[in-house]
């Protein structure tokens, strides 16, 4: 396990930011799920070795995140989700920097900033100045600085915000490769959660501090919840009445079509026998194909 | 077959726990800095004290060959000694000089990071601040110990040799220790003065006329307060006379102003530690994530 830690707690004062977050994650690619203020940065600063936890402990790569977090950083890798770049440096100066403050060796960074530029697709402008790049191109460039010194692990950070859909295709594909076919785990910070479920196959999702699901995402989709979409006729309005005080969760789309989330052990038929007593007709009845926005919305209680 | 075609490649070298972390950021805010407009010109116009300096050392050995463009006995200018040092290290133009360079080479160092989001760059690396605040610090020591420390040591140099005896040292031992002490607390005082200000803003420009404003009205506002008071205490308000009033001890040198230096010396270091807390603070790899 590449990230281990137990019993994670850190306050900015008052305000507890983790509460007691366990998490264990296997190799591959993992995404970061969770609304604003759920505590993903705060995570991701004591992953980084940046907070010390106010209780509990952990590992990342085998190193403690209390004691050697220079360590740390030095194998990570770090992509932020800010526009950042230093003026007056162009694309391969500023990657060939990045593996030097990295720890490589100034000609071996050169070497390797060139490659990585290639790799990422920046081949032809990187001897432009950074300033002068596009939005997708600075997104390929911060991805290409996250690689430069080889980390065994990768921190992405909205790898995709600001995108068109052809760079965003493009960014999640050189992701796919580095974690699927490479021995680089890759952590994913997204709001974007069909990114996420494009390129991840496990998922951690925090709500209020505390760890609200963890695991394959396959999995957690069965456990969690089943979800029907129904069309009925009739005075729908006892029905959902009714239907909600199974603790089921509805949602009716523009198009008047109700999403039912039943709850664990929650029998489908029931959904018929609350229609007949409430006079409605179901005109459709339909298991979903679940989602990650769905899992999400379920666990985090958030439409 | 080109490397996006072949996919990701493994680096096989290792990564190493440098002496000098701080050192590429040194060297690249030194290259940054040589790339600025007119920088080079500004540069070598600075370096003009020096060179006259230089030029003072050699005729005061070859007096005789230059006595045709000296009238009378005025030679006393030309009397190699502390004093001579002293004017060098604290005339007006050298240090306005120098805070022309400020503006160039340091008004960005940190408010560029700050602007371009470039802090959590450094910060997601094995980096420390203080190695990161030191690496900053280290282009203005470059700079100025160029306008200072360098040129004070290769005046002795150049004497000695000039005169091709130990006489000059023999009598003022102590000289290269006041130049190393001295370049190093000018030095040390325009690095964190620079940096504090840089760390203040985001944008350079505004950066840049705060170092130039600060150094100038402080000593503009010593000129209007002694104009009206009288009282040569208000030169405590001068960041340029509280170095001449240093300067000037430390080269075994009467103070220009009637004032203790021991004062000057103590404003001079109170700047320099409230910049340390203030950079302190300011500077936070906790920051990078937001």
């Amino acid at each position: 396990m590449s990230v281990k830690i137990k019993d994670i707690h850190f306050s900015y004062g008052k305000v507890k930011a983790l509460d007691g977050v366990d998490v264990d994650l296997p190799k591959g690619a993992i995404g970061l799920l969770g609304p604003n203020g759920a505590g993903k940065s705060t995570l991701l600063r004591i992953l980084l070795g940046f907070l010390v936890p106010n209780r509990g402990e952990g590992t990342v790569l085998g190193y403690d995140i209390r004691q050697q977090q220079t360590l740390i950083r030095r194998f990570v890798g770090y992509m932020p989700e800010d526009d950042c770049f230093i003026p007056g440096m162009d694309g391969v100066s500023f990657t060939s920097y990045m593996g030097e403050l990295s720890g490589m060796p100034r000609q071996e960074a050169m070497k390797r900033a060139h490659e990585v530029l290639f790799y990422v697709g920046l081949e032809e402008s990187r001897y432009r100045q950074t300033e002068t790049y596009s939005s997708g191109m600075r997104q390929r460039l911060k991805l290409a600085q996250s690689i430069v010194h080889d980390p065994k692990l990768i921190f992405l950070d909205e790898p995709t915000s600001g995108l068109d859909p052809q760079g965003r295709k493009e960014i999640l594909e050189l992701i796919m490769d580095i974690s699927s076919k490479k021995d680089i785990q890759v952590l994913i910070s997204s709001h974007i959660l069909p990114d996420i479920e494009q390129t991840c196959s496990y998922v951690v999702i925090l709500d209020k501090g505390k760890l609200a699901a963890q695991g394959q995402i396959s999995e957690l989709k069965q456990v969690q919840y089943s979800l029907y979409e129904l069309r009925v006729k009739g005075e729908e309005k006892a029905f959902l009445k009714r239907l909600e005080e199974t603790k089921s969760k509805v949602d009716e789309t523009e198009d008047k079509l109700l999403r039912v989330y039943l709850p664990p052990g929650f029998n489908p038929q029931e959904i018929f026998r609350i229609a007949a007593d409430e006079q409605v007709q179901i005109r459709h009845f339909v298991k979903s194909q679940t989602s990650l926005e769905d899992l999400f919305a379920k666990v985090v209680g958030v439409d | 077959m080109t490397i996006k075609e072949k996919g990701y490649t493994h680096w096989d070298g290792e990564l190493k726990d440098g002496r000098f972390p701080w050192w590429p950021i040194t060297r690249f805010g030194i290259k940054l800095t040589f790339k600025r407009k007119f920088f080079k010109f500004l540069f070598a116009l600075t370096l003009l004290p020096a060179l006259v300096w230089l030029v003072g050392i050699y005729i005061s050995e070859r007096l005789e060959d230059f006595s045709f463009m000296v009238r009378g006995d005025q030679t006393d200018f030309l009397n190699v000694n502390p004093s001579y040092f002293n004017t060098y290290f604290t005339n007006d133009f050298l240090l306005f000089m120098m805070i022309m360079i400020l503006v160039f080479c340091g008004a960005g160092l940190i408010s560029d990071d700050l602007k371009h989001n470039a802090l959590q760059l450094y910060f997601a690396r094995p980096l420390k601040k203080q190695d990161y605040l030191f690496g900053k610090a280290a282009v203005i020591f470059f700079f100025l110990f160029i306008l200072t420390l360098v040129p004070g040591l290769i005046f002795i140099l150049m004497k000695l040799i000039f005169a091709g005896n130990f006489k000059f040292i023999n009598s003022y031992p102590w000289l290269p220790l006041s130049i190393i002490v001295y370049s190093t607390l000018l030095t040390s005082f325009f690095a964190l003065y620079t940096l504090l200000l840089s760390s203040v803003g985001k944008n350079r420009r505004y950066v840049a006329i705060l170092i130039f404003g600060i150094y100038i009205f402080s000593d503009i506002f010593y000129g209007i307060f002694y104009g009206i008071f009288r009282s040569q205490y208000f030169s405590l308000l001068s960041i340029k006379v509280n170095l001449q009033q240093v300067g000037a001890v430390l080269f075994n040198q009467r103070t220009p102003q009637n004032v203790p230096w021991l004062y000057s010396l103590l404003i001079i270091l109170g700047i320099c530690v409230l910049s340390g807390l203030f950079l302190n603070k300011k500077v936070k790899g906790v920051e990078i994530i937001k």
